[in-house]
Order: structure tokens, then sequence, then C-alpha cells
């Protein structure tokens, strides 16, 4: 793992030239612009208020093409996941659902009849999967986005091979906004953020030809998004 | 088509005006991007504050840019990323093949990246046998083509998919279609036998949070995540310029780039790596290697106004808010960056000899500062490199130039004379439309009688392409004393 010489000249001498132009340049503007802090930064991250911000990201999902579903507990998402894969079954003969290892996907895949399931396959497997079974550790209202982080489930890959994905999120972990999801992210500190974390907005798309929206190129071309919100009436009350 | 050079610059722009099937999609497509970029940023209600905010981060960033790569290198190698340096592109594609030697790898995947194409980063893997695949819909087409992207967002801009459904007959061996869908669906089901059998996959960064050494990339595909999840080696080019001090301001940005380039509130997809897996059996690549890559970068900080290049977040707005880039596209300018900032990026990586030409390209319209998510003052900077363009000829042996400088100098002060001094301007107005007499046929000076033909050179490339307007017969001024109105304005009405 040493650093190598050659290296280590390349980087002195970027780090030289860099200091040198600056040094050189006209001071027209204030010598030094200062970061405005941010209003906080540690884990005081603002969580969903409740109704509207779960609207919204069901909302902002739909918008881009992803499908969502509210449900109220694990018996409904069970039943709703149960239907999403018999539809897929239906229509596409899909038969093989890859799931990640989180204990609750398996929980709530226990009555789906799918001739395979399969708790993280091999890679190369992986491949000839219909569907994928994640659950998502937070989402954004304000873009319907999901966040996976690597290290609180093994699902980077069956989120993103298998056609369809179906991810399962718990409402409370819905933040309003990219910055409150940030530092929720942040907030677990340097040892408790994940190093591989992946933002999901909708299906995979692309427009690259004639600027056609084409949906599924490389990732899902199905999005599927199960909220389980365990207290709606709780939380309506409460924004009173 | 694939040979161009910003040298050639004025015949490439010309060819690119005899092609209609060009004009029609740049015209399809930079009228589609403004238009979605417009909504994208009416539905925040804060924009102008995110551009300046936005600006003011980067501004501080490269203020002190040597702290801020200190800390983001320290951060991401504690996390277990291994950080290469490159001065110039050809010590960034040695790094890349080294690495590539070390795992023995005969196949690079590579997700979409501007910092790749400046470095030709596929040329130096392919003189080694070492197939370099680009696996970004557009960028995978103009590959195919043997090709450059013309477009920082769309690459295969100036394809229709006629060309692209030939192309893929051809080379893929599909029966002929001209659904995009199946074309689409065809790219998927090549590049996936790719994705499994690759040894690295190559990206390049978005943004390099300095606090945590995290990369952020961002996209719609989906190929980056395969490109940064399934190799076993994950190398990641950076332009030293792509950091940023802290993990929040991330926000700004991913609010800025994804509307500024496709009109998204967010691109389908942003992965953010930190490092290296905690656990060998945990998923993604065992190495990630960091190339940071100056090649001319840390020379433009040496100015204000060239310092402000480095900002951009490479959205690609200002290229189709360009009245010039709508017009020929990206190709004509010869270099890897095209459009308005193409036209100040590449004359300050490749040196402005061989890219004169280009800070010529613009009427300085502006139009490319009003949509610029970070603010740089493009024709600004445009200014600032003709000056200097000016100042290496003045300095230079090449006297001949000269003599129409001076020319023109004492044109402008002439002219500057009489537009300052309403008498001047009278008498040279009445005596313009004496004069035009000799020239005037049906109320147009045309290239009549070889009157204007025969003038001087400069005048005559004006009326070369287009007829000129004659001086009216009377003066506004004139005629506002005929009709014996008092010149005030009038109160109320």
């Amino acid at each position: 793992m040493s650093r190598e010489v050659s290296n280590n000249e390349a980087r002195d001498a970027i780090m030289q030239s860099i200091r040198a132009h600056l040094a050189a340049s006209p001071r027209l503007e204030s010598a030094s612009v200062s970061l405005i802090p941010h209003d906080d930064t540690g884990a005081n991250y603002q969580p969903a208020t409740g109704a509207s911000d779960l609207k919204m990201f069901c909302e902002r999902l739909e918008s881009v093409g992803g499908h969502c579903v509210i449900v109220r507990d694990e018996d409904e998402a069970a039943r709703a996941l149960a239907r999403i894969v018999s539809e897929l079954q239906a229509r596409d003969g899909a038969s093989r659902i890859a799931l990640s290892d989180a204990a609750l996907v398996s929980r709530l895949t226990r009555d789906v009849a799918a001739e395979q399931l399969e708790v993280c396959p091999q890679v190369s497997d992986l491949f000839s999967y219909d569907a994928g079974v994640t659950m998502a550790q937070a989402g954004i209202a304000e873009t319907g986005t999901l966040i996976l982080e690597a290290e609180k489930e093994r699902h980077r890959l069956v989120s993103l091979l298998p056609p369809v994905h179906i991810a399962v999120v718990r409402a409370q972990d819905i933040c309003p906004t990219i910055g409150d999801a940030l530092k929720r992210l942040r907030g677990d500190g340097e040892s408790g953020m994940s190093r591989a974390i992946t933002f999901i907005t909708g299906p995979s798309r692309t427009a690259d030809i004639e600027l056609t929206l084409t949906i599924g190129v490389h990732g899902p071309k199905e999005l599927h998004v199960i909220v389980m919100d365990s207290e709606p009436e709780a939380k309506n009350v409460l924004r009173r | 088509m694939n040979h161009l050079t910003a040298e050639t610059f004025d015949s490439n722009a010309r060819a690119a005006l005899n092609d209609s099937q060009l004009r029609g999609a740049l015209r399809h497509a930079t009228s589609l991007f403004g238009k979605r970029r417009l909504a994208a940023a009416r539905s925040l209600n804060n924009w102008e504050d995110l551009r300046s905010e936005a600006r003011r981060i980067k501004d501080e960033t490269l203020l002190h840019l040597d702290k801020y790569l200190t800390e983001f290198t320290a951060n991401a190698e504690n996390a277990g990323a291994r950080i290469h340096w490159a001065r110039d592109a050809a010590e960034a594609n040695n790094l890349v093949k080294k690495i590539a030697r070390q795992n023995a790898a005969r196949l690079v995947v590579k997700s979409k990246s501007m910092t790749t194409e400046e470095i030709h980063l596929n040329a130096a893997l392919e003189a080694e046998g070492i197939e370099a695949l680009e696996t970004d819909l557009g960028e995978y087409i103009v590959q195919l083509a043997g090709e450059t992207p013309s477009h920082i967002i769309a690459p295969a801009i100036h394809k229709t998919r006629h060309q692209i459904a030939k192309l893929f007959t051809e080379k893929l061996a599909i029966p002929p279609t001209d659904d995009i869908a199946t074309l689409t669906i065809t790219a998927r089901r090549v590049l996936r036998q790719k994705f499994a059998a690759a040894e690295i996959g190559v990206s390049g960064v978005n943004f390099g949070v300095a606090e945590t050494g995290t990369i952020l990339i961002l996209e719609n595909e989906g190929n980056i995540r395969l490109t940064t999840s399934l190799p076993r080696t994950h190398i990641a080019v950076m332009g030293i310029e792509k950091v940023i001090p802290r993990f929040a301001d991330l926000e700004m940005f991913l609010k800025l780039l994804p509307r500024s380039g496709t009109g998204q509130h967010l691109t389908s997809y942003q992965s953010l790596i930190t490092g290296t897996k905690r656990s060998p059996d945990q998923e993604g690549p065992e190495e990630l290697h960091i190339i940071l890559l100056d090649n001319g970068r840390s020379r433009m900080l040496a100015h204000p106004t060239t310092r402000q290049s480095l900002a951009c977040i490479r959205c690609g707005a200002c290229l189709n808010a360009c009245p010039v880039y709508q017009q020929i596209g990206g190709h004509a300018y010869g270099s890897v960056y095209p459009g308005p900032i193409g036209a100040v990026i590449t004359p300050q990586l490749i040196g402005l000899s061989k890219a004169a030409k280009l800070p010529y390209a613009s009427s300085l319209c502006g139009a490319c500062r009003e949509v610029c998510p970070v603010k740089i003052d493009i024709p600004e900077l445009l200014l600032h490199l003709r000056a200097e363009i000016t100042r290496n000829a003045e300095g230079g042996e090449n006297k001949p130039d000269i003599a129409p400088r001076r020319a023109e100098q004492l044109a402008f002060k002439i002219w500057a004379a009489i537009m300052t001094r309403p008498r001047w301007y009278e008498f040279s107005a009445s005596l313009a439309r004496l004069l035009q007499r000799l020239v005037v046929r049906g109320n147009r000076i045309g290239k009549v009688g070889g009157f204007i033909g025969a003038m001087a050179p400069p005048l005559a490339a004006w009326t070369g392409a287009r007829d000129l307007r004659p001086v009216e017969k009377k003066s506004f001024r004139q005629q506002w004393r005929e009709s014996g109105r008092s010149p005030t304005v009038r109160e109320g009405a």
C-alpha cells in the first residue's frame, strides 16, 4: 500500500502549482470568501412530519414513473407485496424473485408464491432474476427518492440487476428534503455512514436516442415502493 | 467528422451549417432542454439564492484548493481509497494502465465522464490492448460509430434513430428496426455481458466531499451503479476542481445540477462512495483508486476571471442556451468541451494558439451567463481570452497583423467621438445620406456596380452575407422637429 515516489512528486508539483497560481492572483475580490455555516451539523435532522410529506413522497415518485402503495403494518405490506408479485407473474411470467438479506424482507415474502425465492443469489445468477425485493433505509419526500445504505443491508445488487425493484420503506424514515436526508446520513458519524450509499428516484431511464424517454436501460425498468405507515392517525393528530 | 480540431473551427462551423439534419436535431434538443430547465428552476422559489450560494461555495473551495484537496485525500485514504495524482493526461492514462496491468485486466467498462474524454483514455487503453467500453447509451452509440460526443449531457444528440438503427444492425447483427425501445434493450443486453466480465470500472466524479472523502456521481441509466458495483476494481478520474468542502453542501448542487442539465428535480440515481467496503464479504469493489487530474487546471487559479472556469459543474445548460451552439452543435468546436464553456475552457487547457478561434465563437449575448447554475460570467471570460490573444499577437513578430488593428482602433475612436457629440452625429448622418445616393438602388445597398465590393475588406465581409439597410431619408430628430411637438414627455395619459 506504500505510495510511490513518482506519485508524491506529481502531488507536490500540483500542490505547488495551486499555491503559486493562487498567490499570483490579483485579489480583486475580498481576500477570503467564508462559508456560511449550515444551520446545524449534527444528527438533528428533520424527520417527516406526517401525511403531507408522505403524500408528496408518493406524488413525486409517481411523477417519475414509480409506483407507490401505503400500508399500515407488516400484514398489509406482505399482502401488497404478494399482489405485486402475482401481477408480475401473470404479466411477464416472473418466477424468480431475489431478496436482500433484511429480516423484514424475508418476513414479508413468507406467503409469496414464486417458484424461486432466493436471498442474495450469486451475482452471475442474479442477472436472470425477474425481480428484487429490498428495504430502503430512508426516503426523501420532496423528490420521491429512496436511500439505500449498503452497510445496513445487502441490497446493492438485488436492487440493481433484476428488471423490477420492489422496495419497502418505513414512513418515519422519509425526510422532507434532500438536506434533511444528508444530515441524517451524516448524523451517524464517520463510522456509521455506509461506504456506499445509493439514491434511487424512479426507474432507470435514458433519452439518448432522439431525446425520447425510454425506461429501463441499464437498471430496473420498474420500481414499486411499499411505504409502511404504522401510525397514520397519531401523526395527523400531532400536526394539529 | 471525427478528427475536427479547434484550429479549423471556421470550416467546421460552415460544414455544420450546411447539415440540415444536424440543425433540425439541434433545434429540437436545445429548445427542449431549455424549456425543461426553465420549468425545473421555477419549481424552486429560491433559485437565484441557490446559484449565488453554490458559486460562493465554489469560490471558497478554489481560493483554498490546496487545503480542501489535502482534507479530501486524507479522508478518502482513511476510508480505504488509494489516491493518485496526475499532472497531465499522459500521467493519468499511465496510472490507469498501470492499475489495469496490476489487475490483469482485458476489459474496462466506463461510465460517462468528460474528464476521461479530455485525457483520451480509451485510445490510451486500446493501445495497450485493453478494451475500453463506454456503457452510457449515448456514449456507447458514439463509440460504436467511431465518433466523439457532441453534447455534455446528450452525447449522441447529432444522430437520428435511423442512423443508430443502421449502426446497430451492422455492428451488433440485430434485425433492422427503427424502434427506440428495441434499440435500447439491445444495448442493455449486449452491455450486461460486458459488465459481468469486466475487471475494472472507470467512472468520473461530479463532486468530491473534503469533509468525508466521499465521491458522488449522478446518472439516469444505472450504468454508473453497475460500473461502480460489479468489477473488482473501481477507478474514478476526478479533476482537482471537483472538491467541495462539506457533505451538506451536496444539497444545493443536487438541486442545481439535474435541473440545469436535464430539467429533472433529481436524476434517477446518485452513487455516494466513500472509500472501499469495510469487510470483504460485503458487495462492491475490492479497490477504489481516485486519480486527481490537474492538466492545466491549477493555471486557471492565477486570475479571478479565469478562476471562474473551475466553478463549472458540467451541466450543459450554456450549450442549450447558446445561439452559436444551437446552429453548429458540438463537433464544430473541435474540442472535448463544446459550447460557451468549451470556448473558454478549451483554450485554457490546450493553449490559446491551438484554439484561438473559440473565444470568438460567440456573439456575447450573455445567455450562457443567465442560465449558468454557478453564475460563471462566460462573456467576461471570452473577452479576457480575446484580449490575451490580441496581446500575444502584438507581442509576436506578426507585424503585418498590427496595421489593420491600428486602423480598427482609429475607426472606433472616430466612431466614439461622433457618437458622443450630437452636432457631429447629425452632420455625419447627413453626409452619409448624401453619399449613399451613389450606392443605393431600390432602397437597398447591395452588391451594386462593384461599389461595396470595392470597399475595404472589413466592410465587404458585412455585405457578403446580408444586405445593408440604407440610412433613412430623415432622421428621427428631424422628424420630431418637423412634427412641431414639444420635446417634453407628457404626464399621465
